[in-house]
C-alpha cells in the first residue's frame, strides 16, 4: 500500500514541476477535452471490473447450495418423526362356532396375546372373519391384495373342533399362511369364562410362531447393542450371525452361478432349464423385496490355488475330503473369474465344483457335507456326479442332475439374504423379511438423511446441487408414506416406499458433485490471487485515486470561488 | 413359568454379551502409493510389499484398492524387467503373476482418493474400483509418497491436505462405512497428516515427526535406487516375520512396540485418542483385524433339522417349486383350451436381451452447423458494418 503512495507522490511531483528549480516552460495545461476523456476511460475501466468483472468472478467462485429441510432431516434421523410399529393383522375363523360364542375366543385371545406380548412396536391384532365363501386363503389374500385400504393380512387362524383329541392342537400348513387350531370340543370357550384355555393355547401359538420376527425386528430398531429382553441367547446369537452373514440390503442383486472343474468335462449344463425350474419361483417370491439378475459361466481346467492345501484321501470313508478350516481357501480367487462387476448392485456368487475324476467324491472331512457358505459372498456346492466307465465325468449335466445343487444354491440365497429361519413355512418367512426389510430400510435411509444434514452444516464450503434437494424431498415424502402404510399394517405397500426411499437418500448422499478439495489454506489462495490481481490491480488503483484526487481539488476549488 | 426362566437366562447371557467386543464382518485395504518417476522407484516398492502382505494374510484382491501411479515393472530404466524389489536381495518378485491394480497412472488423482473413500463415484465406475465397506468393515489405509507439513503431495502435480483426508474420514464415518479404520502413512512430517482426524473409531501410526525426513533403507546397486523405506522396512519386517498366519494373536501394540528409533532414523508417531478406550483398548486390537480377513466359511450340516436348516429349507422350496409347477401346469391346460399361446403367464424369468454394436448417430449435427455458421456470419457482417462506417466517418 505504501508503495503505492510512494507512486502516486511521484507522478505527482511530475505533473506540478517545481516552479523555481527548473527555469523551462511548464508543459500547456491540459485540456478539459483531454481530462474528461481520462476520466471516461478510468471511468469505463471501472465500470468494466464492478459490473462484469465482479459477477463473474463471484458467480464462479460461489458454492451453489440448495436449500435442505435439515430439521426434518435429523428428526427423522433421530427417529422422533417416525416410529416404527407393526400392527399384524390375523384373521380368525371359527367355522365350527356360534357368533358370540367366537367373539369371546376373540375377546380372551386377544386379551391373552396382549398380556404376553412386551415388545410394543409388534403387535398382533386379530379379527374375527367368519365368511365362508373365502375359505380359500389364496383368493383372499389376492383380493386383499389389490386394495389399497386394507391392511395385509399376516396369517389366517382357523379354529376348528375336532373329537377325540385330549387337548388343543396346531398345524401351520407350510405352503400357505394358514394355521389350523383343533380343539377338542369339551374345551368349546364357555362365555362365562374369563381366560379359556383355548385361547391361552391359541395366543401361545401366535407367540411362538412370530418369537423370533419380534426378536429381529428389536434387534434391527435398537442397533447391535440392545436387545428384548426376554430372547433366549441361542436366538441372539443366532439373529446376529444372520445379520454378520446375510448381505447389506440393495435394491438389485447380481446372481452369478458358475461351473468350475478341473478338467475338460462336464463342459455343459442345463443351466437354463435348471435356474427356471429351482429358482424362478424363489426368485418370484423374492421380487417384492429385491430386483435380481442372473449370469451363468462354465470354467474348464480350474486350479486350486498354489497355496490351497489339496484334498486328502480318506480310507475308511472312500472319499476325498477337506479340511473345514481350509475351506476359506478353496476358492481361487486370483485365478477364476469370478466377482464379473457388472451393473450396479453386489454380486452373489454361487460356485458348482465339480471335483476331477481322481479325486471323486470329494466332501467336507467333519459332517461329509458338500456345501458351504462364504458369508456375505456366496455359496459353493461340491456336485460328484457317477463316474462314466472309463472313470471321467459325464460331458453333460442334466437338469435333474442339477437339481440338489440349485435346491441348495436356493437355501444359500435365502440365507444370504437374511431370511428369517423360523415359522417353518416360506410364505410366513418371506412376509416376515418383508417386515424386517421395511423396517432396515427406513431407518437406513433415516440415517442416511441426517448423516446428509450434518455433513451439510460441518463442511460450509462444500456444494449441494438442486438435484440433492429434490432427492432429499422425495425420501422424505417416501419415507413418510412409508411410515403411514407400516402404521396401517399395510407393510407391502411400506416397503416398496422405503425401497425408493433408501434409493433416493443413496442418491442425494453419493451425488457426485458434492466432492472436491474441500479446504484450501489461506496461501494458496494469495498465490492464486496475487500474480492475478497485481499487475493489473496496481495502475487500476492508481487511476482511481488520481481521479479521485482531481475531483475532490476541482470540487474543493469550485467551493472556494463560489465563497 | 418358562417364560420366567427365559428371563433369567437371557439376562444373564446379556450382560455377558454387552461385555464382549463387537466383531467386523470384512476387511478392506487401501493401498497408496502418490509419487511418479524412477528415482521414487521405493514408494512403489512400499506398497506392492504392503499390498503382497495383506493378501497373504487373507484379503481377497477384489477387497483391495491398490493406487500406483507409475509403473515400475516396466520402466525402461528397470535392469530387472517386469519385477519390482524391495529388497536388494531381490528374493521377492513383489510384481509376480498375480497383481491387480486398480487405479494406475494419471488416475491416481486427489480427486479419486478422495471420491474413492466416500464412494462419490460415476454409476458405471466398476465395482472393483470401489471401496464397498460398510458398517462391519475393518479398513486399512496405508500411504506414501513425498508430504511435508500437513500435506501429502500427488504425482507432483497436486496436494492432499490433511483437512481433507480428515473430512473424507468424517464423511465415511458418517455414511458407516468404517467399522475401525487403521491409518498409516510413511512420508516425511507423516505424523502431522493424521492430526486434524476427528472421526472415532480410527488408529493412526506415522513414521516421523514435524521437521523430520523419513528416509529410505537401502539401496539396490543393479536397481540404481533405494528400494524401500525404513519405517514401512521395519513395519514389513515385523509382519512377515513375526505375524506368519492369519490366525496370529499378535496385537497392534506388539507391532508399534517394535518400532525401534535408532534403526528407522526418525520419531514414528501413534494416535490413539480416537479410538474408543484409547490406547488402551487399541493396543488390544490383533494385527490381523486390519492386515487379515475375517473369513468364517459355514457348512451345511445335510443332516440337521432345526429351523433354518438345510435339510428344512430344501423341504420348503421343494414344496414351493412344486406349487409353481402346478400353478403352470393349470394355466396351460386353461390357456390350451382357449387357445391361447401358453407361454404367456407362466412363470419366466425375463432372458436378458444382449445389446449389440450400435452406431453412433449425431443427431444435432445440422443445426450445430447452422448455429456455427449463423455465428460467423453474424461476425463477418458486423465486421463489414464497421468497415463502411469508420470510412463514412472518415470521409
Amino acid at each position: 500500500m505504501s508503495a503505492t503512495q510512494g507512486d502516486v507522490k511521484s507522478l505527482q511531483a511530475q505533473d506540478a514541476p517545481d516552479a523555481p528549480k527548473s527555469v523551462k516552460r511548464a508543459p500547456p495545461p491540459e485540456t478539459s477535452q483531454a481530462i474528461y476523456t481520462r476520466f471516461k476511460v478510468i471511468a469505463a475501466f471501472w465500470a468494466v471490473i464492478i459490473f462484469l468483472g465482479f459477477p463473474i468472478w463471484w458467480k464462479t467462485t460461489s458454492i451453489y447450495r440448495a436449500h435442505l429441510p435439515i430439521q426434518d432431516m435429523l428428526e427423522w434421523a433421530n427417529g422422533k418423526t417416525c416410529r416404527p410399529v407393526f400392527p399384524l393383522e390375523i384373521h380368525l375363523m371359527t367355522p365350527t362356532m356360534q357368533l358370540p360364542e367366537s367373539q369371546h375366543l376373540l375377546r380372551t385371545t386377544q386379551h391373552a396375546l396382549d398380556d404376553l406380548n412386551e415388545f410394543a412396536a409388534h403387535h398382533l391384532r386379530l379379527k374375527l372373519v367368519n365368511d365362508s365363501s373365502a375359505l380359500n386363503v389364496e383368493q383372499r389374500e389376492k383380493a386383499s391384495g389389490t386394495d389399497a385400504e386394507e391392511a395385509d393380512i399376516a396369517l389366517t387362524v382357523r379354529v376348528l373342533s375336532q373329537d377325540d383329541l385330549p387337548a388343543p392342537r396346531s398345524y401351520l400348513h407350510a405352503e400357505t399362511t394358514q394355521l389350523d387350531i383343533f380343539y377338542p370340543p369339551n374345551q368349546a370357550p364357555i362365555p362365562s369364562s374369563s381366560n379359556p384355555p383355548l385361547s391361552v393355547f391359541i395366543a401361545q401359538e401366535l407367540q411362538q410362531l412370530y418369537w423370533e420376527e419380534k426378536a429381529t425386528i428389536a434387534h434391527v430398531l435398537s442397533g447391535e447393542t440392545g436387545n428384548l429382553d426376554s430372547i433366549s441367547p441361542q436366538l441372539a446369537e443366532s439373529i446376529s450371525r444372520r445379520f454378520r452373514r446375510s448381505m447389506k440390503y440393495a435394491d438389485t442383486y447380481h446372481l452369478s452361478f458358475s461351473l468350475f472343474t478341473p478338467g475338460s468335462a462336464p463342459s455343459s449344463w442345463d443351466i437354463e432349464a435348471a435356474v427356471q425350474e429351482y429358482l424362478a419361483p424363489l426368485l418370484n417370491e423374492f421380487a417384492s423385496i429385491s430386483n435380481f439378475t442372473i449370469d451363468t459361466q462354465v470354467q474348464l481346467y480350474a486350479s486350486f490355488s498354489p497355496m490351497a492345501p489339496s484334498p486328502v484321501f480318506e480310507e475308511t470313508e472312500a472319499a476325498w475330503t477337506l479340511q473345514k478350516e481350509d475351506l476359506s481357501a478353496f476358492i481361487n480367487a486370483a485365478e477364476w473369474p469370478l466377482n464379473p462387476s457388472i451393473g450396479s448392485g453386489p454380486t452373489l456368487n454361487f460356485i458348482l465344483y465339480v471335483p476331477s475324476p481322481s479325486q471323486s467324491p470329494l466332501v467336507v472331512k467333519e459332517n461329509h457335507a458338500s456345501s458351504w457358505i462364504v458369508p456375505q459372498w456366496g455359496g459353493v456346492f461340491l456336485l460328484n456326479p457317477p463316474l462314466s466307465s472309463d472313470s471321467t465325468n459325464p460331458s453333460h449335466l442334466s437338469k435333474d442332475s442339477l437339481r440338489p445343487a440349485f435346491m441348495t444354491f436356493s437355501h444359500q440365497l435365502l440365507t444370504l439374504l437374511g431370511t428369517p429361519t423360523t415359522p417353518s413355512s416360506l410364505p410366513l418367512r418371506l412376509q416376515a423379511l418383508v417386515r424386517v426389510r421395511a423396517a432396515s430400510l427406513l431407518l437406513s435411509a433415516s440415517s442416511t438423511m441426517g448423516s446428509l444434514a450434518r455433513l451439510t452444516e460441518s463442511l460450509p464450503s462444500i456444494p449441494i446441487p438442486a438435484t440433492v434437494a429434490s432427492s432429499v424431498s422425495d425420501t422424505l415424502s417416501h419415507l413418510s408414506a412409508a411410515c403411514t402404510h407400516m402404521k396401517h399394517g399395510r407393510f407391502s405397500a411400506a416397503l416398496a416406499n422405503a425401497r425408493i426411499a433408501e434409493i433416493e437418500a443413496e442418491r442425494s448422499f453419493f451425488e457426485k458433485s458434492m466432492v472436491g478439495q474441500v479446504y484450501f489454506p489461506d496461501e494458496h489462495k494469495i498465490a492464486v490471487y496475487l500474480p492475478l490481481l497485481g499487475p493489473i490491480g496496481v495502475p487500476l488503483i492508481v487511476g482511481l485515486m488520481k481521479e479521485l484526487k482531481r475531483i475532490v481539488a476541482t470540487l474543493k476549488a469550485r467551493r472556494a470561488n463560489a465563497a | 413359568m418358562k417364560m420366567l426362566l427365559r428371563f433369567l437366562q437371557a439376562f444373564g447371557l446379556l450382560l455377558l454379551a454387552s461385555m464382549a467386543t463387537a466383531e467386523h464382518t470384512s476387511n478392506w485395504a487401501v493401498l497408496v502409493s502418490t509419487s511418479r518417476f524412477w528415482f521414487n522407484y521405493r514408494h512403489l516398492a512400499n506398497v506392492l510389499s504392503l499390498y503382497r502382505t495383506v493378501k497373504r494374510l487373507g484379503i481377497p484382491d477384489s477387497q483391495i484398492i491398490l493406487m500406483l501411479p507409475d509403473d515400475m515393472a516396466c520402466n525402461p530404466r528397470n535392469a530387472f524387467p517386469g519385477t519390482v524389489y524391495s529388497n536388494a536381495d531381490r528374493a521377492v518378485d513383489l510384481y509376480g503373476d498375480n497383481i491387480e491394480v486398480d487405479y494406475r497412472g494419471y488416475e491416481v488423482t486427489v480427486e479419486n482418493f478422495i471420491r474413492l473413500l466416500t464412494d462419490r463415484l460415476d454409476e458405471d465406475v466398476p465395482r472393483s474400483k470401489r471401496l464397498g465397506s460398510d458398517a462391519g468393515s475393518n479398513v486399512l489405509v496405508y500411504m506414501t509418497g513425498h508430504g511435508g507439513d500437513q500435506f501429502l503431495k500427488f504425482q507432483d502435480a497436486e496436494e492432499i491436505g490433511a483437512w481433507d483426508l480428515a473430512d473424507a474420514f468424517g464423511q465415511m464415518w458418517e455414511k458407516k462405512r468404517y467399522h475401525e479404520l487403521l491409518f498409516m502413512i510413511d512420508t516425511c512430517q507423516a505424523n502431522t497428516m493424521y492430526t486434524h482426524f476427528y472421526s472415532p473409531n480410527i488408529i493412526a501410526t506415522g513414521s516421523s515427526e514435524l521437521d523430520q525426513s523419513s528416509y529410505s533403507h537401502h539401496a539396490d546397486n543393479d536397481v540404481g535406487v533405494a528400494v524401500i523405506d525404513r519405517w514401512t522396512y521395519y513395519v514389513l519386517e515385523f509382519l512377515e516375520t513375526q505375524v506368519t498366519s492369519a490366525t496370529s494373536k499378535l496385537n497392534l501394540g506388539d507391532l508399534f512396540d517394535s518400532y525401534d528409533e535408532s534403526k528407522i532414523h526418525s520419531q514414528p508417531g501413534v494416535r490413539w485418542d480416537l479410538f474408543p478406550g484409547g490406547e488402551q483398548e487399541g493396543r488390544l486390537r490383533t494385527v490381523v483385524d486390519f492386515f487379515g480377513n475375517v473369513q468364517n466359511v459355514e457348512v451345511e450340516d445335510a443332516n440337521a433339522t432345526d429351523p433354518g436348516s438345510l435339510k428344512e429349507d430344501l423341504a420348503e422350496i421343494a414344496r414351493l417349486v412344486e406349487k409353481w409347477q402346478k400353478r403352470d401346469a393349470e394355466y396351460s391346460a386353461i390357456l390350451n383350451s382357449s387357445q391361447i399361446n401358453k407361454d404367456q403367464h407362466s412363470v419366466h424369468l425375463a432372458a436378458r436381451k444382449t445389446v449389440g454394436p450400435t452406431r453412433m448417430v449425431d443427431g444435432g449435427s445440422w443445426s450445430k452447423r447452422l448455429v456455427g455458421v449463423s455465428v460467423i456470419g453474424l461476425c463477418s457482417a458486423v465486421w463489414v458494418a464497421g468497415l463502411y462506417l469508420g470510412r463514412s466517418v472518415k470521409a
